[in-house]
């Protein structure tokens, strides 16, 4: 490296002119490693030997999408089956090699991903790759586990839809908007399709998705580059890549044609609420960092639009936010709100669309739009600050973008949003033919019985 | 179930046919050992103090260019009186609301321009105002924190606004059980009252209770100013300097809080008294759940102090380090044996768990989990056969290393960020605990012992309360069947008034 060719010297002249428009901060491009095994398992690493820990993540390409029909739920309950025994292992082994030892795990299902991530002291690294190489291929389904584990997901399912006054309002997004796309089941499912699953349902379920092919490996910390790569191949290299076709979903969400409107009520409900989604482009889509500003400028803190507007002037809400779900098929782009006392859902819904109708009409400020550049900057700094951070940062950019390398130029894209393109992406999707209004409040005395 | 056994047993073995059939099970059989362990290293800590008083706390570390800022004042809701309740609370947040020069919309603007989180945060004994920024943005961001520190307006249109969020806030969070569960048990269990306020107490707040909170509590004598990131010593006084050399000191003399003797364990042996002494039920009809905990207020403080030279010198209380590997044993963490027991054994619940608040001279203990309407006494019953065991049974050396491992490695893990460090310190520095106690807390976990465990249990769990927040109708019948010798005092969640004696609305 210590020639530098001039057009290096250029590129480098370049990226600090683009940051230099934001700040002297620069966020420092993350030296990620790459490589495919011969049975189609990515492995990205990222040393950094600062700290003595290091994160671990695979993540597998099987989300709440891909629930097997009748089955809304499964790939997040499968996810918990996952800590249970396996050929070598007894159930809860990950919990001693990881909480026992001064680490944690944990495990997480999205509607197009699951993840299983652990961070331990870094002398812990070889062992946790035999672990996950070891549920990775010969994990042990029993039916005592399966029917325990499926009451703590039902439990998870009433702590975190029933007992939660808008609990159910999160699940009506998916479930009303949708039509088409299997999106629409969510990814914790229902009570109802969670008893009807059987170990038969999980071993079938672990065979077509759970394989080297459809995994990534993501480490980053305190190890040595040469020791890991020997170590990845000794654990992952020999699993069989199975010959059978990984099944993808097909279905595609079709264009919405005609506002759809929905008044839902649950048994306690302290404030009205209202909803109003649209369909978003998929994740790699280029409109993508237009949006995530316009997300900051409409609900980013309390100098945002929506909180000045509903929470500070017209008093009308308690929480008013935009927010760009943005998935790997179409997403959903959506205003949330829950009235303060003295509001209503036709009242948020009415300042929802005024809002809408302003960012349309004429382009964000220059000083908003650098507002919103410096939030985001800041907050992939804060990401940045340690392994299992850095890691997280990479496993996201892999899953939507398809590209680990992606976290080295996503700030850019960023900074280069200019107030035009808002007002384009706002106009484009924010049709109200591409929406669905959904109102939320409390059921009559009858009705919650 | 012979059925379902006969299923599993054919599927297993098609399974691992399948496996052999496609060439896999190639596994290795035998775990790796793990290396030699390397050391966690606790940054470096300095310290210094401006001439009105104030403490400035850095931590340099370059790692990313952020840079996280905590104003700790050492007066929380313990400074309020239960029908102030609330009053530290909106005292903080009304910070940011507006100065002599600036409105509460150009504090958010020039902040969040400048990529900046300001957040306030109320403790039982210190309020924290803390702000993340980039590290070439630190000034102008600082400059804002000292004006809302020294110059908050207080005007009666934010204090309006406030409060009518406040109330809003507190009627959406009445509606969970798991808030509720707190809510009492501060006033029934533990004899204060909630940090937040209650509708009530908020209701009768006014301008000049505020002001002279501020004006009483917001002093640099009684404050520490900690920057952790990237920023020098000498950076952050000359900026501490620059904006708060006006700061003027109160009183000369050190704010005095109600600190005395030194507690240690070895107390009265309490295990022959009953570990719960009454069961309280908040019924909320149509609840998606219960709430099941256990509360009891302990006499075991955080920290034991004596003068010194005039000054009070504080060192962790004996019996800190035991109650921490405790409650790591009991309720802190995944496996801890509350979750074993009612999530992984019998799938009661998606978590269960147990933790200490902890005040100068006594703490908060309480268990917490949720569960289905149904399950609610059966739950009771085996959070109290776990009370039970921890003083009872045998803690083995193999059950217990692992907890005080999750106790350390958690800390180490705090640490590697720059606001978890601050926390950590600000946290330090709230308990007059001196910076290097950082260096001692691992070592400390480390050498505690499976008796001391048992003892502190012995000592303390016992005449605790029971308090179940849920749908009383459905849980009822089992309630009376497993707890047959005990009152069941029941309160309807809408007759609750907290700030009266017998809990419940004047009617």
């Amino acid at each position: 490296m210590r020639n530098f060719s001039k057009i290096t010297l250029l590129l480098i002249f370049a990226f600090c002119l683009s940051l230099s428009a934001i700040g002297q901060v620069k966020v420092t491009p993350m030296n990620i490693k790459q490589r495919t095994l011969g049975n189609g398992m990515k492995i990205v690493s990222l040393q950094d030997n600062s700290s003595p820990t290091v994160a671990i993540h695979v993540w597998y390409d099987v989300g709440g999408k891909n629930d097997p029909a009748g089955r809304s739920g499964f790939a997040h309950m499968f996810e918990h089956m996952m800590f249970k025994s396996t050929l070598n292992m007894p159930g809860e082994k990950l919990d001693r090699l990881t909480e026992d030892v001064g680490g944690f795990n944990n495990a997480s299902t999205a509607e197009d991903w699951t993840n299983y991530y652990e961070v331990v002291p870094s002398n812990h690294l070889e062992v946790l790759l035999w672990a996950e190489a070891d549920r990775m291929q010969n994990l042990n389904v029993d039916e005592a586990n399966f029917a325990s584990e499926r009451l703590v997901v039902q439990e998870e399912y009433r702590q975190g839809v029933l007992a939660q006054p808008y609990g159910r309002l999160f699940q009506y997004l998916d479930s009303l908007s949708f039509q088409k796309h299997p999106y629409k089941r969510g990814v914790i499912g229902n009570l109802e399709e969670l008893a009807a699953a059987t170990t038969k349902d999980a071993n079938e379920f672990y065979k077509t998705f759970y394989r080297p092919d459809n995994a990534v490996l993501i480490v980053v910390g305190d190890f040595d580059q040469k020791q890991f790569d020997a170590w990845t191949d000794k654990y992952f290299a020999a699993i069989k890549k199975p010959d059978s076709k990984i099944p993808r979903v097909t279905e595609i969400e079709p264009d919405w044609t005609a506002e759809r409107r929905y008044m839902q009520t649950a048994p306690i409900v302290p404030f009205p609420a209202a909803a109003i989604t649209y369909l978003a482009p998929p994740s790699k889509s280029a409109d993508i960092p237009a949006l995530r500003l316009a997300e900051l400028i409409l609900s980013g803190g309390e100098s945002s639009r929506l909180y000045r507007e509903m929470v500070r002037n017209q008093k009308i809400a308690q929480d008013a936010s935009f927010n760009a779900d943005i998935r790997v098929d179409k997403g959903l782009l959506y205003f949330f709100g829950i009235a303060s006392e003295s509001g209503t859902s036709e009242q948020l819904e009415k300042a929802f669309l005024a809002e809408l109708k302003k960012i349309q009409d004429a382009p964000v400020s220059a000083q908003e739009l650098e507002k919103a550049k410096n939030q985001l900057i800041t907050q992939a700094l804060r990401q940045r600050e340690n392994n299992d951070g850095k890691a997280i940062v990479i496993e996201r950019a892999i899953a939507y973008q398809g590209d680990p390398l992606a976290v080295n130029s996503d700030i850019q894209k960023l900074q280069a949003v200019t107030p035009a393109d808002i007002q384009r992406v706002m106009k484009q999707y924010f049709t109200a033919k591409n929406r669905v209004v959904i109102y939320y409040n409390q059921a009559k005395e009858e009705e919650s019985k | 179930m012979k059925n379902g056994k006969w299923k599993m047993e054919n599927t297993l073995k098609l399974f691992l046919m399948l496996c052999v059939l496609s060439g896999g099970v190639f596994a290795q059989t035998t775990e790796p050992k793990p290396s030699a362990p390397k050391t966690v290293k606790i940054p470096a800590v300095k310290e210094t103090k401006l001439k009105n008083g104030l403490t400035i706390v850095v931590v340099e570390r370059k790692n990313v260019p952020l840079v996280t800022v905590q104003m700790l004042i050492k007066a929380g809701a313990q400074g309020e009186s239960k029908k102030q309740a609330g009053l530290a609370n909106i005292t903080a947040s009304l910070l940011s609301k507006g100065t002599k020069t600036r409105s509460a919309t150009q504090i958010a603007e020039e902040m969040e321009f400048l990529g900046a989180d300001l957040t306030s945060a109320v403790n039982w004994n210190s309020s924290v105002v803390s702000v993340n920024v980039m590290s070439d943005k630190i000034e102008k961001a600082f400059g804002v924190i000292a004006d809302t520190i020294l110059n908050p307006a207080f005007s009666q249109s934010e204090i309006d606004l406030y409060k009518s969020q406040s109330l809003d806030g507190l009627k959406y969070n009445l509606t969970q059980p798991g808030f509720l569960t707190n809510y009492v048990a501060s006033v029934f269990s533990y004899k204060e009252h909630p940090a937040n306020g209650t509708p009530e107490s908020i209701e009768s707040l006014v301008r000049a209770d505020i002001v002279k909170f501020h004006g009483d509590k917001f002093l640099p004598e009684n404050s520490v100013l900690v920057f952790v990131g990237d920023i020098t010593l000498k950076s952050a006084t000359d900026l501490a300097d620059k904006y708060l050399a006006g700061w003027e000191s109160g009183k000369k003399n050190e704010i005095a809080r109600r600190i005395g003797v030194l507690t240690r364990i070895g107390g009265t042996d309490n295990s022959q008294i009953p570990i719960v002494n009454r069961i309280l039920v908040v019924d909320l009809p149509n609840s998606g759940q219960a709430s099941v905990s256990f509360a009891k207020h302990l006499t075991n403080g955080r920290v034991a102090c004596s003068p010194v030279n005039r000054i009070l010198s504080c060192q962790p209380n004996a019996s800190y380090f035991p109650a921490l590997a405790l409650n790591s044993l009991l309720g802190g963490g995944y496996s801890s044996r509350l979750n074993q027991e009612i999530r992984i054994k019998r799938g009661l619940t998606y978590g269960a768990g147990s933790s200490f608040s902890w005040r100068d001279q006594n703490s908060n203990f309480g268990t917490r989990t949720q569960t289905k309407n149904e399950s609610a006494a059966e739950v009771a019953e085996l959070v109290v056969a776990e009370l039970k065991k921890l003083s009872e049974g045998d803690i083995p050396e193999a059950e217990l290393n692992p907890r005080r491992l999750v106790l350390t490695g958690g800390f180490g893990r705090n640490l590697e960020t720059n606001q978890g460090l601050a926390a950590a310190l600000a946290d330090l520095y709230s308990f007059r605990l001196p910076a290097d106690t950082l260096n001692t807390f691992m070592t400390s976990v480390m050498a505690v012992n499976d008796k001391q465990i048992k003892q502190f249990a012995a000592e303390n769990f016992n005449s605790g309360d029971i308090i179940i927040v849920g749908d009383y109708s459905v849980f009822k019948d089992d309630l009376a069947k497993r707890f047959p010798n005990m009152d069941i005092e029941v309160i309807k969640a809408d007759e609750l008034d907290i700030t009266k004696e017998n809990l419940r609305k004047a009617n």
